[in-house]
């Protein structure tokens, strides 16, 4: 933007540089100690993969497992072992129901109101519009305590719909949608009308075609957010394991099982986040835009 | 103009979920501050003010407070400068600008929880990298830089590091010392929320026409710090004031690495009011008191947004 010389650069790649090795230094250790083993861990030795000496792992012969079968690469061993230890593909399977409910319920609600607040005139519209606004300055967090309580008198504690409920409401989406509604034209409606479209096929037949850039946006936002919700599942999932959620499952990892044995713990980890990571560097671009949209006005 | 009854299966569900979920939990964490009431009670009774006086007196709440504050009163103000500095980096570069984003949103993005894990071994005393980086720097490079003893009043003998290396590489214990704790925290937080911040004052920067520049330079504006004070810092204004408003409140709800990484230890010096609410109310089941605790972080919240809207309305150029 500014003005610059070809020397002004170099101190800035510096720094940036710095900057971005400082930002890394978790991701590091996290993968560095998912493919070492015990012995590289504890003596910080061996450096990003370790030697991958093929060894017998002592823990998982206590386990009940022959020593043929303990016998392999310590990364090998480490996810081998994680995914004996824990049932990662249910925690997985439970995060992409829950995120996929939330998603597909926030758009079936919020939807059809957008639309009416966007492109319907009827009585209390500026009303309900107001509300949503205040909606909006709401955080479901900091309500989880009476939602909790309501959800507990109504015994759905440790259920589905427990994960699920509190984010069947988007304020922001409807706001969201609302928005974009406005800069369609009235006569693309007209049109649907004329042709004798009552108003619920406007709504899922020309309205949701035409949202699915801002559609694909929300969806980054709202998976991303629930995916990587820890506090809630927290209160609401109190001991059935069946349910638990991803952060819930790695959470378990660190707590209990064999946390004298690092390697296989970092192994879930990893294999727990990668999937949302992998999926932001291949769509970089769509991630920065869905996640920065509550940055729209 | 359509007349149809179909705005009201449009609207009302909305309407009725948004009065379910959002906004009778308020009345209701309002209506349990009052009483003693605790989950699984058959019965109640009203205690007025009672949990609002324990939460203003007793000693653990004034600490909650105060690491709340510090928490929001350092994350906020430091990942908002941060980000507007990398922007404004990034922005200015002629290559590389995309691998640095994307470096520095990877923390957007990644599992709060589980980076909070990887951060307990990076910053562990043995296992860590971190103090295996210091340990070996002893008397090299690093101690000298580390050490601010390229700073005229920093003697080499008695900088922090130089006293660790001479006391058997005796460096900080991070997250377990008091002294450390809540600034181990803050500084995870920086971390995690200042990729977010850049890729806002991005998009802000990007929206500043390049006239706006050259009209500064003619108006006799030749340094990039008076074009920055000219041109970019107003213009961005109300990008900062969006930043600055969901960082605050964000910075307010922090969880995840207090529960993962000191449970609001040592001596409650990180005593977050979510993590408050969460030991409270849920852990200890003492529902009033989380519920009094709730009613006062929604007031703060809305607060904070009546002052956004208030300065939008007064104080922002456009």
């Amino acid at each position: 933007m500014l003005a610059r010389h070809y020397i002004g650069e170099s101190w800035k790649h510096g720094l940036l540089i710095i900057g971005a090795l400082i930002v890394l230094i978790p991701f590091y250790m996290m993968v560095s100690m998912s493919l070492k083993s015990q012995q590289e861990i504890q003596s910080i030795s061996g450096g990003l993969v370790g030697a991958q000496e093929i060894q017998t792992f002592p823990v998982c012969t206590k386990h009940g497992y022959t020593e043929e079968v303990c016998t392999m690469r310590p990364y090998k061993y480490n996810f081998w072992f994680a995914f004996k230890k824990a049932p990662i593909p249910r925690y997985l399977m439970n995060g992409l129901i829950v995120t996929i409910s939330i998603f597909l319920i926030q758009v079936l609600i919020a939807l059809p109101c957008s639309y009416a607040l966007a492109k319907l005139r009827f009585k209390g519209r500026e009303f309900v519009f107001s509300m949503v606004l205040f909606c909006l300055l709401i955080p479901v967090h900091a309500i989880a305590l009476p939602l909790y309580v309501m959800l507990a008198k109504a015994g759905l504690v440790d259920t589905y719909a427990a994960l699920i409920i509190p984010w069947t409401i988007s304020v922001f989406g409807i706001f969201l949608m609302r928005q974009f509604f406005m800069t369609v034209p009235d006569e693309l409606i007209d049109a649907a009308r004329m042709d004798g479209m009552g108003e619920y096929s406007i709504v899922w037949k020309v309205m949701l075609p035409v949202a699915i850039p801002a559609l694909l946006a929300f969806a980054i936002f709202s998976v991303v957010a629930h995916w990587n919700d820890y506090f809630w599942p927290r209160i609401v999932i109190t001991g059935n394991r069946d349910l638990f959620t991803p952060p819930l499952g790695i959470r378990e990892f660190r707590g209990g099982i064999d946390s004298d044995e690092f390697g296989p713990m970092m192994a879930s980890i990893v294999t727990v986040t990668i999937p949302l990571i992998v999926a932001f560097i291949v769509a970089q671009k769509r991630f920065v835009e869905g996640i920065t949209m509550t940055g729209m006005k | 103009m359509h007349h149809s009854k179909a705005h009201i299966w449009f609207v009302w569900p909305a309407i009725i979920l948004m009065i379910v979920i959002l906004i009778l939990p308020i009345f209701l964490a309002g209506g349990i501050s009052f009483t003693n009431y605790n989950l699984g009670n058959s019965s109640f009774e009203w205690v007025g003010m009672e949990n609002y006086e324990k939460m203003f007196s007793r000693k653990t709440y004034i600490k909650m407070i105060i690491s709340t504050a510090t928490y929001v009163l350092i994350v906020v103000p430091v990942s908002v400068v941060l980000g507007l500095v990398a922007a404004i980096m990034l922005n200015s570069l002629r290559f590389g600008a995309d691998i640095y984003k994307t470096i520095f949103f990877l923390p957007v993005m990644a599992t709060l929880l589980a980076m909070a894990i990887a951060w307990e071994f990076t910053l562990h005393p043995t296992l860590g990298i971190i103090n295996s980086f210091l340990a070996n720097g002893c008397g090299g490079i690093r101690e000298f830089i580390l050490g601010f003893h390229w700073l005229p009043w920093v003697s080499s003998e008695d900088s922090w590091y130089s006293v660790a290396c001479a006391n058997n590489m005796d460096f900080p214990y991070w997250l377990k010392d008091k002294k450390t704790a809540i600034w181990t925290i803050c500084f995870i937080g920086v971390w995690q929320a200042f990729g977010f911040n850049m890729v806002l004052y991005l998009a802000g920067l990007t929206s500043i026409p390049r006239e706006l520049y050259h009209a500064a330079e003619m108006d006799g504006a030749q340094s990039t710090w008076e074009q920055f004070k000219l041109v970019t810092w107003p213009m961005l204004g109300p990008t900062t004031l969006f930043v600055v408003t969901i960082t605050t409140i964000r910075s307010f709800q922090v969880f995840d690495t207090i529960e993962i990484l000191t449970k609001g230890g040592p001596a409650k010096t990180t005593y977050v009011m979510m993590y408050a609410i969460f030991e409270k109310a849920i852990q200890q089941n003492i529902t009033s008191i989380g519920a009094a605790i709730t009613v006062v972080f929604i007031i703060f919240i809305i607060l904070l947004t009546f002052f956004q809207r208030y300065v939008i309305e007064k104080r922002v150029h456009y």
